[in-house]
């Protein structure tokens, strides 16, 4: 088997050959990872609720202070 | 057909240079293999014989670095022309992803350009691939040599082109219409790559 056998350097410079390849395959690869993605996107990351925790000067049971007044001045 | 592969974040994609025997296709991946940055350059595999013609297959695998996060991997192989290598054209396309055909542009070779084509056909519906909607780009080589000995454009591809896809001219001996015609397979190729949960390689 031969290795690598009869490959003909580029007799003129043409090493921007391969960069122009690999920006253009790199866009079409972009383009294509993206829209293939199975990672659901635009759905906002649920936000853990914060666990209550039991404080006898904390208020938790009303929806506002205010409600909590009217009901203790009743 | 190559994946997306999530997981592993990888894309692996097959190319096969198809044509009858002295098109030029191991000139396409020896220049391609030329134009390689020294620390992409792996390792071109060729099984040659005396006179230099392909008696296996060449096989350049084009490890293309991180792209968007994947490890992106095309591997390009070529088939020998010769007709009574009809068994190792057929293992070659297994599994691949797109073809390049390099017709020969003399004129004394349509025929052997039109036997190769049927051949190329012949060989993907054995693979069980639908030769009608298998990524393929048809490319005209040796447009260097003087004006009697080939036939035009025009004619190779209304000739030889019946599926209407790109065409390329090449002389790929100094390498004009190499990377063209390599840029158009690989974008067809890639979109073509399936999701995940798709059936593929």
């Amino acid at each position: 088997m031969v290795t690598g056998g009869g490959v003909k350097k580029g007799a003129e410079d043409d090493s921007g050959e391969f960069a122009e390849f690999m920006a253009d395959i790199s866009h079409e690869i972009a383009k294509r990872v993206e829209s293939l993605d199975p990672t659901p996107k635009g759905t906002p990351a649920v936000k853990k609720q914060a666990t209550p925790v039991p404080d006898a000067g904390v208020i938790r049971e009303w929806d506002n202070v205010a409600d909590r007044m009217i009901e203790e001045m009743g | 057909m190559s994946v997306v592969n999530y997981g592993t974040r990888e894309i692996t994609c097959k190319i096969v240079y198809y044509g009858p025997g002295r098109s030029g296709k191991t000139t396409n991946l020896q220049h391609v293999y030329s134009q390689l940055p020294e620390e992409r350059k792996g390792k071109m595999v060729s099984l040659a014989t005396e006179t230099d013609r392909t008696l296996f297959f060449d096989f350049l695998p084009l490890d293309l670095g991180t792209i968007s996060g994947f490890a992106t991997r095309f591997q390009l192989y070529t088939v020998p022309g010769q007709v009574y290598y009809a068994a190792t054209r057929r293992l070659v396309l297994q599994g691949v992803d797109g073809v390049v055909f390099v017709a020969d542009s003399q004129s004394r070779q349509l025929a052997e350009n039109i036997e190769s084509l049927q051949d190329l056909h012949a060989n993907l519906a054995d693979e069980g691939f639908d030769p009608r909607t298998l990524p393929l780009v048809m490319q005209y080589n040796k447009r260097d040599l003087p004006a009697a000995e080939i036939s035009t454009v025009q004619e190779l591809d209304e000739t030889l082109n019946f599926r209407s896809v790109p065409y390329f001219a090449a002389n790929a001996i100094n390498g004009g219409g190499v990377f063209e015609t390599l840029r158009s397979i690989a974008s067809m190729v890639l979109g073509r790559l399936s999701a995940p949960a798709s059936k593929g390689s």
